[in-house]
């Protein structure tokens, strides 16, 4: 097998230094990113270029060329550092180099989301259709975006109709009997734009091994419907309005299934004073339930739902060759009715908050973002400030940045309030006397750019205190919410891309991530410390069309950690390993005239099946293969007009 | 048609100011207020529908089938069993009031209607469980018990993994009593549309003749 790796791998390389490489003149920067413009290091619209915090920008073409059902699969595929693994009760779990799910804030075009399961929110709300890019932004934000935002900002940002009228229709078959299914309505006439999504996407149960921590896959069902309108007021006023519904079946067992539904809307008004000054206010609801399904009595009875509204306000104001002044501020209702409080009850909290960034450009060269928030929590009584503040200074070809960044996480009222008994086996209680998480952030981060080849090197570290966690109380005989011993993550990440004109695209990345405790105490991390991605992608155009290739791998070394071998006795620890492996995509795709997009895909290439299925195992049972059709219609209807 | 589309987008936005949420009137209570014993009699009155409340480790249910009566009895105050009863439950355990019990081949309690070729059973000497809570020391606390090995395999419980995932056998089973009569059993359920676990559902058909 590793012979097939490295026979493959010797190709690929062999590829890519007999490409036909173009004359340094007419080396360029992938169009693609010359004109990014990205939104979410700053909450103002930048260049990437000129951004002061390191972005890492995943395009239209990176998610069609991943071929990705899921945002899982998708960020596992471009980013190095990210593992989602099964927990308990086969809930998604999300490790970002060393961070859990709770501490990476999602946002949907800024917009964070309601409801959580086992610390992470429910990723498959955030289907791939309709999404124009996903902006990551690692290291803490909480000077902009609040709780949450400790160890990253993965913001998932719609694409906007730009023809009159689309419409795709599409659909995905795999050897393991999954499906997608997907439609995109769009047009843009005048003062409006519309874009429309409906997706639905159904699995099959796989049965991975007959021993081990996972078992079988439970089977599943999602479907997804969104709509944005967008209209243009005036040449100064421009009114958004969005509305989605989100739904979920997983076959839990013969006799119960789980369902999970969310409806999300909102209306957002976006003012410009002049060109200096502009105003954005919105209200944002999203409403994420949980229920059983008992199929021989067909009752659906919810035990769950999460509800939260949030007003915002955001204001730029720009002052000529001095910088960019923004302010903004939030307030939320979070209401959160769960089966894991006492009799099934509810609470509620509000929190309110302020923050300010001062974009300021001294000189040509430098470029400075600070900002500061204020965020309040009424049930916790907590409040918190976030300062952060970081540099750019840029040479000719190469951008040095560095940054301080503060993020926090306050308690939920999960953690705050829970009286939940686990299987009969031992109570989980809450701790309303809980801190925030709050963590320290600092980085430094070179990147050099010429042509069409792009390098980047940055290192952090963050330094993490009162990271919430559950614990044995003796004296309750259960676990308990309660904040833990400070705890380091350092590491380096190297990434490098480059494109030709002939078509060939090669990008590598690298991160080392070291986890540990400031006070001596068992491993408890298991954060693989290498992990890496490659892509390497091919276009050529033809007569009939244009094909492209793609291999995506990722890699992910070993990690041995420290384990309880009793919960009662914290001196009983045992060392456990996780084994590395790799795993690769092979993902083939043809553009027919008329908007005919064929794509077929081999993935687990190397048909990797790992000895032991552990928690952290990928749920793979070996090679599979997948074929996908896409039909953009009004492709059909250009054609004739010529 | 497009300003229709906005007031409806802006109309729809309005309704979600809803403070706790939508979807009331989606979902369904839980069944679980219902009674809790011989919740459904067939019209001859010699079948129907159980639900027990066996969420307790600590208590055995004893069924009464003909006087159709449910009584229980604490293990850890040492009561005493009810004077007539046919077979009794503790969790998923089961044990018979000196009888046996045999796995059959079909499907639904009506059509028991076969004595050949079935094995019976007897109770034997086990252990249940009763005290839960110190599992996360390493230990449970268990009380010796007579339990029938066949009408326990009613519901399989893999504990290899968390939450533990639980199978029903879906067979019908045939008690024999000590004084001979017969009934047939088919467990259906162990948890109530809440997904509280524990909460046990069966069918059961008292056999005259076989």
């Amino acid at each position: 097998m590793k012979r097939i790796q490295l026979s493959l791998l010797a190709l690929l390389a062999t590829l890519a230094a007999t490409a036909q490489l173009p004359h340094p003149d007419s080396i360029r920067i992938d169009p693609r990113l010359l004109d990014m413009v990205v939104i979410t290091a700053t909450r103002t619209p930048k260049l990437i270029m000129d951004v002061p915090v390191v972005t890492r920008v995943i395009t239209e073409h990176d998610i069609q060329a991943a071929d990705a059902t899921t945002v899982q699969d998708l960020l596992q595929a471009e980013l190095p550092g990210i593992e989602f693994t099964y927990s308990m009760n086969q809930q998604v779990s999300l490790n970002m180099q060393g961070f859990g799910g709770n501490s990476v804030l999602f946002l949907v075009d800024g917009e964070r989301l309601a409801g959580e399961t086992l610390d992470n929110i429910d990723y498959s709300r955030l289907g791939l259709d309709g999404v124009g890019r996903v902006e990551i932004v690692k290291g803490a934000a909480s000077s902009l975006y609040g709780s949450n935002a400790v160890g990253g900002v993965v913001n998932l940002i719609s694409r906007q109709s730009t023809e009159p009228w689309t419409l795709n229709l599409g659909g995905r078959t795999s050897s393991l009997d999954e499906g997608r299914y997907c439609g995109a309505l769009g047009f843009h006439r005048g003062r409006w734009n519309s874009l429309s999504n409906l997706q639905y996407t159904h699995a099959s149960p796989v049965h991975l091994s007959d021993s081990g921590d996972m078992r079988t896959i439970y089977g599943n069902r999602t479907f997804n419907a969104k709509e944005r309108l967008i209209y243009k007021a005036s040449d100064r006023l421009t009114l958004t309005g969005r509305a989605g519904y989100f739904f979920r079946e997983r076959d839990k067992s013969a006799e119960a299934h789980d369902r999970y539904r969310d409806f999300a809307s909102g209306l957002k008004a976006d003012y410009t004073f002049s060109d200096r000054s502009d105003l954005m206010v919105s209200y944002a609801f999203d409403q994420y339930d949980k229920s059983d399904y008992t199929l021989e009595s067909r009752l659906d009875v919810r035990n769950y739902s999460n509800v939260q509204h949030t007003l915002r306000s955001l204001n730029n104001l720009s002052f000529p060759e001095t910088g960019t002044l923004t302010v903004g501020g939030d307030l939320m209702r979070d209401y959160l009715m769960s089966y894991q409080f006492t009799d099934g009850g509810n609470h509620m909290q509000y929190t309110a908050d302020a923050f300010a960034q001062w974009d300021w450009q001294p000189w040509e060269r430098l470029n400075v973002v600070a900002a500061l928030r204020y965020d309040y929590y009424s049930e916790a009584s907590a409040s918190h400030l976030s300062p952060k503040l970081n540099l750019m200074y840029k040479l000719p070809q190469v951008s040095l940045r560095a940054g301080y960044a503060n993020g926090f996480r306050t308690p939920t009222l999960k953690e705050m309030y829970m009286n939940f008994d686990m299987a009969n086996i031992f109570m989980i209680y809450g701790n309303p006397n809980l801190k925030p998480e709050v963590s320290d952030n600092l980085n430094l981060s070179a990147e050099w750019a010429k042509g069409c080849y792009n390098v980047t090197a940055m290192v952090f570290y963050n330094h993490v205190r009162n990271r919430i966690t559950t614990l044995w109380n003796q004296e309750l005989g259960g676990m308990l919410y309660a904040n833990m011993a400070p705890v380091s993550i350092t590491g380096f990440d190297l990434g490098t891309s480059m494109r030709w004109d002939n078509g060939l695209g090669l990008r590598l990345s690298y991160i080392y991530t070291h986890e540990s405790l400031d006070e001596a105490g068992m491993r408890s991390s298991s954060t693989r410390p290498h992990t890496a991605t490659l892509r390497l992608d091919y276009a050529r155009d033809w007569r009939w069309g244009r094909s492209t290739l793609a291999l995506n791998g990722r890699l992910l070394s070993s990690v041995t950690c420290d384990e309880y071998s009793s919960l009662s006795d914290l001196s009983q620890v045992e060392e456990r390993t996780y084994p590395g492996y790799t795993l690769w995509r092979l993902t083939l795709g043809h553009r027919f005239a008329r908007g005919i997009n064929l794509t077929a895909t081999v993935d687990n290439l190397f048909d990797y099946r790992p000895d032991y299925y552990y928690s952290n195992s990928p749920a793979t049972v070996g090679r599979t293969y997948a074929v996908g059709l896409m039909l953009d219609i009004e492709q059909w209807f250009k054609h004739k007009d010529k | 048609m497009k300003a229709l589309s906005l007031t409806a987008l802006l109309g729809l936005a309005v309704l979600t100011a809803s403070c706790d949420g939508l979807f009331g009137g989606l979902y369904d209570e839980p069944a679980a207020g219902a009674a809790y014993g011989f919740i459904q009699t067939d019209p001859d009155g010699l079948g129907g529908t159980l639900r027990i409340d066996a969420t307790s480790y600590t208590r055995w249910n004893y069924i009464d089938l003909l006087h159709q009566r449910i009584d229980t009895a604490s293990i850890t105050l040492g009561q005493d069993a009810p004077p007539e009863w046919d077979f009794a439950l503790h969790r998923y355990d089961v044990k018979t009031h000196g009888g046996a019990a045999a796995e059959t081949p079909f499907d639904q309690v009506g059509v028991a209607s076969a004595l050949e070729g079935l094995h019976f059973v007897s109770d034997a000497d086990s252990q249940v469980v009763i005290d839960m809570s110190t599992m996360m020391e390493g230990y449970l606390g268990y009380a010796s018990s007579e339990v029938n090995p066949v009408l326990s395999t009613w519901l399989h419980v893999d504990q290899s993994t968390m939450p533990p995932i639980y199978t029903l056998s879906n067979k019908v089973y045939l008690l024999r009593m000590a004084d001979g009569s017969l009934a047939a059993l088919q467990f259906t359920g162990y948890m109530d549309d809440a997904m509280r676990k524990g909460i046990v559902t069966l069918r059961y058909r008292l056999i005259s003749n076989l």
